[in-house]
């Protein structure tokens, strides 16, 4: 059965720098589809272009050529209201920096997706408190962020990410700044979202253990994608031996 | 080098820095034009027939004191903030201490210096330029006056360098002391206000009460004397810091329960104040007395404006009597607005003049209902017959005889008066008009003209016009004090807020860039802004007004009408204070709403 990409972008370029002075090209033509419910994962070293190219698919850049479609809208042509309509309802972010506010409780965190979208209160409530119980915060709802744990405070940003049922979620390095075990925690929770909520995710890493979390790796290296790697069948570890050795042969 | 790496720091934040000389150098220069006034002796005696008048300058002085304390250590706290995580990056990398010390005293003593030469010059600038027009503007005739005053100046550069050695020992010393770790993530701290319903209740009563003592102290000043200008100025200021305090977090909390909050951004806005509900209760009580302070003395200035005027009216029915009005009079009298005129005959034999009584049956001379002052020029008309009877020994008409010395005015029946044998026939014309201070130019010519034909010792010319010079000059002082302070301390009040609302700036930043990342509609993130902003601006202006309006009290054994400006004096202050509302915002919209994409 053919499923309908939720993300495709084709001919991607990005080019830093205006014309008459020096230049420098970032993202060098990018193809590639995401699928409805896919666990897809980029990797590359720093300075690759993961960031620009998240960038580009959440509308916080234009590109300089291509085209970026999600869930079949062409967004790279999007201004104002539509931009920031677009990034409220069709992507959960997730960033390496949390980027929760601090002057409001977990539950206000959570809820403001919802309230920019102009929900409810009561249904409001009702979606916080599901999404809560799903990822077990319910006991964190009425802390503030600097009380928590980075490793709840990412939860947290999740169920902000989430709880308004986004086409995507963005992870840029969520993991980044989290202990190992926390670091598991969210991945498996990421992958739980994954795959009982049948939302796709877009994880940007640099991280061989994350990556090995997704069905899917991109390798994108100098601006452009150089190797594909699928889990198939293979069980995590496994996975996880093969991406070892795929960024071994990078670094020969 | 370590003076390289500082100085590079400086060039680095050289916005924020601008923000800070500004506020600074706009305050020194207020706190200059008010010891200008206060510090000058001569002047304060002479142009008030009040005996508290310098005492009140000098409580005036120390309130201003107050607020320059707590602005300077507002400023202060900003200051550190600014350095703190760099010099806390060069002890990191090795720098001493006591070197780090010794820059940080350098640099808050030298912005203080800085601030405080240009604000005195800024200050006489000020000083001169508004001293000029409220002179040409208003009429005002104000004597020992001078922009430039060498008092003011010793007294603002020793309080202003004073004030900053403390800050830089206290800068050094707060430096020299915190961890170096603490220093470097100091920005990341954040304090929650605590809930507590029983001490909210308490601050509220409190703050009611306190406020309650200083309005009716306000009120009893024929009774307290001296004593309620410092009990009113303590109690209403801990007043309103209560109540703010107590207010804000209890109608935030309510807020916070209602389906308002879950709207859009309300609950980020209702957070934001939150989170600064303690700078902001300290910024609020200090705005809120600048406010009242300034729009205080404006009224006050309008209503002795005002007064001059009505005092006129009151002690003639006419404003001016002109004899033999002869044409450049004409000229000037039809150049009035808003005038009534009427002209009499008299003719002149001996010591007596006689006047055609049928003149004043035809169109009789109005008299005052009464010559209290509170009856603002109400007229009346009498018959031929009560004139003769309670008018003759009138002010208003034994005054209409040309200026050559008679004594006795009778009427002669229209045949009478036709017959008397005299060569010629004189006349008087009375003008009367509403709007004094508008025309009071052309009244000025009109009555050195008739001066100048009739050059009498005494009095020059009859009527309101008169009067109104009279106390005009009597209230230029106080008017010229009102005004001048007023917007002395509008100005104050303007550089406080904005201020307090750019120092925040950087923070909100990083806030903003988190909304729009999340897809926050750039309305909506302007809508927060302007909610928050509206809500330091509004409170205290509330609150300046009920001050205004219960201070007014104070001026009642000096003004017949202390009120009657306020409404006019209210709504022009508050149109000022909505422009400024506005020009506020947006800058602050500018400065903290990111654009959607990062090249778009």
């Amino acid at each position: 059965m053919q499923k309908t990409p939720v993300v495709s972008v084709s001919g991607l370029h990005k080019t830093y720098g205006r014309k008459n002075e020096q230049q420098y090209e970032a993202l060098k033509g990018i193809n590639f589809t995401i699928d409805e419910g896919e666990f897809v994962g980029i990797m590359g070293a720093s300075g690759s272009g993961k960031t620009t190219l998240l960038n580009l698919l959440s509308t916080l850049d234009t590109p300089t050529s291509g085209s970026v479609e999600v869930n079949g809208q062409d967004i790279t042509g999007f201004k104002g209201k539509a931009l920031s309509d677009f990034r409220s309802e069709e992507i959960g972010f997730i960033f390496q920096d949390f980027n929760l506010l601090e002057s409001l409780t977990a539950k206000e965190n959570i809820a403001l997706p919802l309230s920019l979208q102009g929900v409810k209160k009561v249904e409001i409530s009702k979606a916080v408190k599901e999404v809560a119980t799903t990822l077990s915060i319910e006991n964190l709802l009425s802390k503030y962020p600097t009380e928590l744990s980075g490793g709840q405070k990412q939860r947290v940003a999740a169920a902000r990410a989430i709880v308004h049922r986004p086409a995507i979620i963005m992870g840029d390095e969520p993991t980044g700044a989290l202990d190992s075990k926390s670091a598991r925690d969210l991945l498996d929770l990421m992958t739980d979202i994954n795959k009982n909520q049948h939302v796709s995710v877009l994880l940007v890493t640099h991280d061989p253990f994350s990556a090995s979390f997704c069905d899917r790796i991109l390798f994108i290296q100098d601006g452009q994608i150089g190797q594909e790697l699928k889990k198939a069948d293979n069980n995590r570890q496994t996975f996880y031996q093969e991406i070892l050795n795929q960024l071994g042969t990078f670094e020969q | 080098m370590l003076t390289k790496l500082s100085l590079a720091g400086i060039k680095n934040r050289f916005k924020d820095y601008l923000v800070l000389l500004t506020g600074l150098i706009i305050s020194a220069a207020v706190f200059y034009m008010f010891a200008n006034l206060a510090t000058n002796r001569e002047f304060v005696k002479s142009n008030t027939q009040i005996s508290m008048a310098s005492q009140v300058f000098i409580f005036g002085m120390i309130l201003l004191i107050l607020i320059t304390i707590v602005y300077i250590a507002y400023a202060n706290s900003f200051l550190l903030s600014m350095r703190q995580h760099d010099y806390g990056l060069f002890m990191m990398l090795g720098a001493k201490k006591n070197r780090i010390g010794e820059l940080v005293f350098i640099e808050t003593l030298l912005i203080g210096v800085i601030s405080t030469i240009v604000g005195i010059v800024l200050g006489i600038g000020m000083s001169m330029g508004l001293s000029q027009i409220l002179f040409n503007q208003l009429g005002l005739t104000v004597h020992h006056f001078n922009a430039l005053y060498w008092p003011a100046i010793v007294t603002t550069i020793c309080l202003y360098v004073g004030l900053f050695l403390v800050s830089g020992l206290f800068n050094l010393a707060k430096l020299v002391r915190t961890p170096v770790l603490k220093l470097l993530h100091i920005d990341d701290e954040v304090s929650l206000p605590k809930r507590r319903p029983l001490v909210q209740l308490t601050e509220i009563v409190a703050g009611l009460l306190l406020l309650a003592i200083g309005y009716i102290a306000m009120a009893k000043i024929m009774t307290l004397q001296l004593l309620a200008v410092p009990l009113a100025l303590v109690t209403i200021t801990l007043g309103s810091y209560l109540l703010f305090s107590a207010v804000i977090v209890g109608a935030v909390e309510l807020l916070k329960q209602t389906n308002f909050a879950n709207k859009k951004l309300h609950n980020f806005t209702l957070a934001q104040i939150m989170f600064r509900v303690r700078s902001y209760t300290r910024i609020l009580t200090i705005v809120s007395l600048l406010f009242a302070l300034a729009l205080g003395a404006i009224s006050v200035g309008a209503g002795f404006q005002r007064q001059a005027p009505q005092m006129a009216r009151s002690t003639s029915a006419y404003t001016m009597a002109i004899n033999d009005m002869d044409k450049k009079e004409r000229n000037l009298v039809t150049q009035l607005n808003d005038t009534h005129t009427l002209t009499y005959s008299q003719k002149i034999v001996g010591n007596t003049v006689y006047y055609n009584e049928q003149e004043f049956i035809d169109h009789p001379l109005p008299m005052l209902k009464s010559r209290q002052a509170l009856n603002n020029g109400s007229l009346k008309t009498l018959s031929i017959a009560q004139f003769k009877k309670v008018a003759l020994d009138d002010m208003d008409f034994t005054g209409l005889v040309p200026k050559i010395g008679q004594q006795k005015s009778e009427f002669a029946t229209q045949r009478d008066f036709a017959n008397l044998n005299t060569a010629t026939t004189h006349t008087v014309t009375i003008i009367r008009l509403n709007n004094v201070l508008a025309q009071r130019k052309i009244l000025d010519r009109l009555e050195k003209m008739q001066q100048q034909r009739f050059p009498a010792p005494a009095m020059a010319t009859v009527g309101g016009f008169q009067t109104y010079k009279m106390f005009n000059a009597l209230f230029s002082g106080l008017q010229f004090m009102g005004f001048f302070l007023g917007f002395a301390f509008l100005a104050m009040l303007a550089s406080c807020l904005m201020f307090k609302i750019l120092s925040g700036a950087n923070k909100d930043v990083v806030r903003y860039n988190m909304l729009n990342r999340i897809g926050t509609r750039r309305a909506l993130m302007k809508q927060a802004v302007r909610g928050e902003i509206l809500t330091l601006f509004a409170l205290p202006g509330v609150l300046g007004i009920v001050d205004v309006l219960f201070g007014l009290q104070m001026f009642k054994p000096l003004m017949y009408h202390p009120y009657e400006m306020t409404g006019w004096s209210i709504l022009i202050f508050c149109i000022l204070y909505g422009v400024y509302y506005g020009i506020t915002t947006l800058i602050y919209e500018r400065l903290v709403i990111p654009k959607e994409q990062m090249n778009g």
